[in-house]
């Protein structure tokens, strides 16, 4: 198990280098005059030449991408051409909020959704299963955004329950930025409500974010269900008269969530890069809308460097869903 | 290993996180009210990512500006007028070259110390060295050289040239503490720490900045300015979508939304606590024709198109909006509201079109708009339209701004309709003028292309004329020049915008950066 982890471990770098050299390559070669939008309307040539010499843009592409690689490995993103930010700092800032969502939003899919699916498969063809079916349909039919203007409209106007969007109370400071997860540094400092506060402001973008891997994940769980239940140990469990609850959660359920696993994982980086509609809607000041911004203007350091982090989290996240393969069925090892 | 037994752990699981859940949605409601005080909160969707008053620029950091540091005066009223700010007086030497101010000596900076003509001078010498955010504005109007601190409270300001919109663009360009910025100069002439720190004078002063989220300004304690309303602090919250803003504003979570759209306004029409303001602003949008390249450059044809688009759809298609009359916005000084101008006429656009190279049309023209931006996009398609009656096609190109700014560099790449929104960065028809139709903005995204020597001359003139009166004048003869050239469609002129609770007190509009709100004056 060590020895496949070293080994994929090892096979990130070839990734991240090649990640990063496209990126770098295809966000330099596209149309269009970023450092002139970046200097100014009323910036003279002269001035533009000036501003693309500072941020060394007047150099070889190859001389660029080197000092950006060499700087990574200090942890170095370079600098955004428009707000002349460190970009490190601007990623320091926008993922734990964009990791906070999507790990809410994860958590909600995988406790609602495997449940569901496991239901839908034992209950199947009848109301359950005619349900979950008709829920997963409509659940990945809506688009995203919609969606949440719904749920601000019931939950924030109508009943009141839940705020329209914010991390936090703008009045209230957020809870001491030890991971920059609000819900779990109010939980470290003992700030109950605070954790409260930040529960109700990520409820419903959370949601939101959740329901169309929930209903993948619900039909997925469903699928590999039915197809282990048909299998001869299952079968023979049955004939030794074992209750049909243990079958299900002991033998069936461990054997059937390995393929729902690989989704979960495939999930973690769609959702990474796929939050800035609901981080739109519910004003979520994350990674989502920093790339989009920074894509729209052609922002060359914060492009790469978001491309970077989330080509990071991706692989990461997939490693250790091939491990969890192992932990979950002992019968997948790894030599 | 260890074995997992996955029937208890789910159980437990689910039965925390139900009541976890349960628990959240059952809290009681005043938990989460907000006690505010008397904080006002404004709703924008735009960040503040750098605090430098010498290189931000866009209308949030001229909020932020505006409120953590001082001007020499501001800029206030309806038309905009150069009032008092940290100068309390000043004198303007008959040639228009030589302008001197008399400091307040209450003026402080948030340390406590005093602001002193050297500050000044300092301010104004580093604006110009960094050249960027608004120091284009005083950019070959004064010299560096021509800044003197004439003692602690006295700075004078010898022009290179007269410039009569000088009180007006003065209010942009903010005071420093020459102390604290030489201590943190570093090799970058102070840019990476005044990007993050405030070393102003302003009434207001950073408790908590938020990237992407919030900015909380609060009344400093050094606040100097006489007068003003009793705001403890002000909120700068960002919020993207325009319809949250709405509904935050109905709800009562901000005081202000500033950027609502002419379907917010209708929405607000009857909601309860809200004030709608609608008001003309100095913010033109016309479209800019290829003047030196391909079938536009002949004048018959930009007239045939002029009097071909249909006016009364482009202002249907704006919402809050009235029709430019000419190519200064209405109500600035030296407009003139009785011009003759291109209105949708058809025979006069075939008699243009019958004196161009292709008096039968069968052509096809290009325009680009800002790819997302809605409102550009139908205008486009009403061109569009238009352009079937003299049987030419439009092929509409949605672009990034990048590759928009681009295509301005030369004629050849410029497509031969642009659309342009020029936004009034100081209340004078100089503002406009030179920046949408002097040559010398060429190949930037305002001018990519229009250069007539004689359109410069009149302009250049109006800049150094101190006489309103001739002014007005010169001003008349440029929009009757402009008119003939006909460089652009001449557009609308969107109304501002703003939601406002009914609980704000004192806010009184201003046609120039009106959504850069100046808090002090505010009361709740």
């Amino acid at each position: 198990m060590i020895r496949f982890i070293v080994k994929r471990v090892v096979l990130i770098i070839p990734i991240l280098i090649g990640l990063t050299v496209i990126m770098f390559v295809i966000s330099r070669m596209l149309p269009g005059d970023p450092v002139g939008l970046a200097a100014g309307p009323n910036a003279t040539a002269a001035e533009i030449a000036a501003y693309a010499r500072e941020f060394g843009l007047d150099r070889p592409l190859w001389v660029q991408y080197w000092d950006y690689a060499t700087g990574l490995l200090r942890g170095d993103f370079g600098v955004s051409i428009f707000t002349r930010r460190e970009v490190a700092q601007d990623l320091a800032t926008y993922l734990p909020a964009t990791l906070e969502l999507v790990f809410a939003a994860l958590a909600l899919a995988i406790v609602l959704g495997i449940p569901a699916g496991l239901l839908a498969a034992v209950y199947r063809n009848r109301w359950p299963d005619y349900l979950s079916s008709v829920s997963a349909i409509a659940a990945i039919s809506m688009p995203r955004f919609f969606l949440g203007l719904l749920l601000q409209l019931f939950f924030a106007m109508w009943l009141m329950w839940l705020p329209l969007g914010g991390r936090f109370p703008i009045i209230w400071e957020p809870p001491t930025g030890i991971t920059g997860f609000y819900t779990i540094d109010a939980l470290l400092t003992g700030d109950f409500e605070g954790f409260a506060m930040a529960c109700r402001h990520l409820a419903l973008p959370a949601i939101a974010m959740s329901l169309s891997p929930l209903a993948t994940i619900m039909r997925m769980m469903r699928a590999s269900t039915l197809e282990v239940m048909q299998q001869d140990y299952v079968t023979t469990a049955r004939a030794l008269g074992l209750s049909q609850r243990l079958i299900i959660f002991k033998y069936v359920a461990r054997n059937a969530i390995s393929a729902t696993l690989t989704v979960i994982g495939l999930y973690f980086g769609w959702m990474l890069g796929g939050t800035v509609l609901v981080e739109t809607v519910f004003d979520w000041p994350g990674l989502g809308l920093y790339a989009t911004q920074a894509i729209v203007a052609q922002d060359f350091m914060p492009v790469v460097s978001v491309a970077f982090v989330i080509g990071l989290l991706f692989v990461t996240a997939n490693i250790v869903i091939d491990v969890l393969y192992g932990v979950i069925n002992p019968k997948v090892r790894y030599e | 290993m260890t074995n997992i037994d996955i029937t208890t752990l789910s159980r437990r699981s689910f039965m925390a996180l139900s009541g976890a859940g349960l628990a959240a949605a059952t809290f009681p409601q005043e938990i989460f009210a907000q006690s505010r005080g008397n904080i006002l909160i404004i709703a924008s969707g735009q960040d503040i990512p750098n605090f430098d008053p010498h290189t931000a620029t866009g209308y949030s950091a001229s909020f932020f500006l505006r409120n953590t540091y001082d001007p020499l005066v501001r800029v206030a009223g309806n038309p905009p007028e150069a009032v008092p700010a940290l100068a309390q007086s000043w004198e303007a030497s008959a040639d228009g070259l030589t302008y001197t101010f008399a400091l307040n000596p209450a003026a402080v900076f948030h340390d406590g110390t005093p602001v002193t003509a050297a500050d000044v001078v300092f301010s104004y010498q580093r604006a110009l060295r960094l050249a960027r955010g608004n120091s284009w504005m005083i950019r070959g109007i004064v010299d560096p050289e021509g800044i003197t601190a004439v003692d602690d409270h006295t700075v004078r300001f010898d022009l290179a040239s007269p410039f009569a919109a000088f009180l007006q663009v003065i209010p942009w360009i903010f005071i420093v503490s020459k102390a604290q910025a030489e201590a943190n100069a570093g090799a970058d002439d102070s840019a990476a720490w005044l990007q993050a720190n405030v070393a102003g004078s302003g009434p207001f002063t950073v408790r908590r900045a938020e990237a992407g989220a919030l900015y909380h300004l609060q009344r400093a304690e050094t606040a100097w300015q006489a007068g003003g309303g009793n705001l403890d602090g002000v909120i700068w919250q960002i919020v993207r979508e325009t319809s949250t803003q709405r509904l935050m504003l109905q709800r009562g979570e901000v005081h202000m939304a500033l950027d609502m759209t002419s379907e917010d306004m209708d929405s607000l029409a009857d909601a309860a606590g809200v004030v709608r303001v609608i008001e003309p602003e100095y913010r033109t949008f016309s479209i800019k024709m290829n003047t030196a390249h391909g079938a536009m450059a002949d004048i018959n044809m930009r007239k045939a198109v002029a009097y071909a688009m249909n006016y009364q759809g482009m202002l249907d298609a704006s919402g809050y909006a009235d029709l430019m009359v000419g190519p200064l916005p209405t109500g600035i000084l030296g407009h003139n509201p009785d011009m003759e101008v291109y209105r949708t006429d058809l025979d006069r656009a075939r008699e243009h079109l019958a004196m161009t190279a292709t008096p039968q049309g069968g052509i096809t023209l290009r325009m680009a708009h800002v790819n997302g931006l809605e409102q550009q996009r139908r205008w486009a398609l009403i061109l569009l339209d238009s352009l079937q009656a003299l049987n030419i096609t439009l092929e509409i190109m949605p672009m990034n701004w990048p590759d928009m700014v681009a295509a301005c560099q030369s004629p050849e790449t410029f497509p031969d309709f642009f659309p342009v929104y020029q936004t009034a960065n100081y209340g004078d028809p100089d503002n406009i003028a030179y920046a949408a139709y002097h040559s010398s903005r060429n190949g930037g995204w305002q001018n990519a292309v229009y250069n007539n020597p004689e359109a410069d001359r009149l302009i250049e003139t109006g800049r150094t004329e101190t006489d309103p009166a001739q002014r007005i004048a010169i001003y008349g003869q440029l929009q009757d020049l402009l008119i003939s050239d006909c460089p652009d469609i001449f557009g609308v002129l969107e109304k501002r915008k703003i939601g406002l609770r009914d609980s704000v007190q004192n806010y009184g509009f201003t046609p120039v950066a009106a959504n850069a709100v100046e808090a002090w004056p505010l009361s709740l």
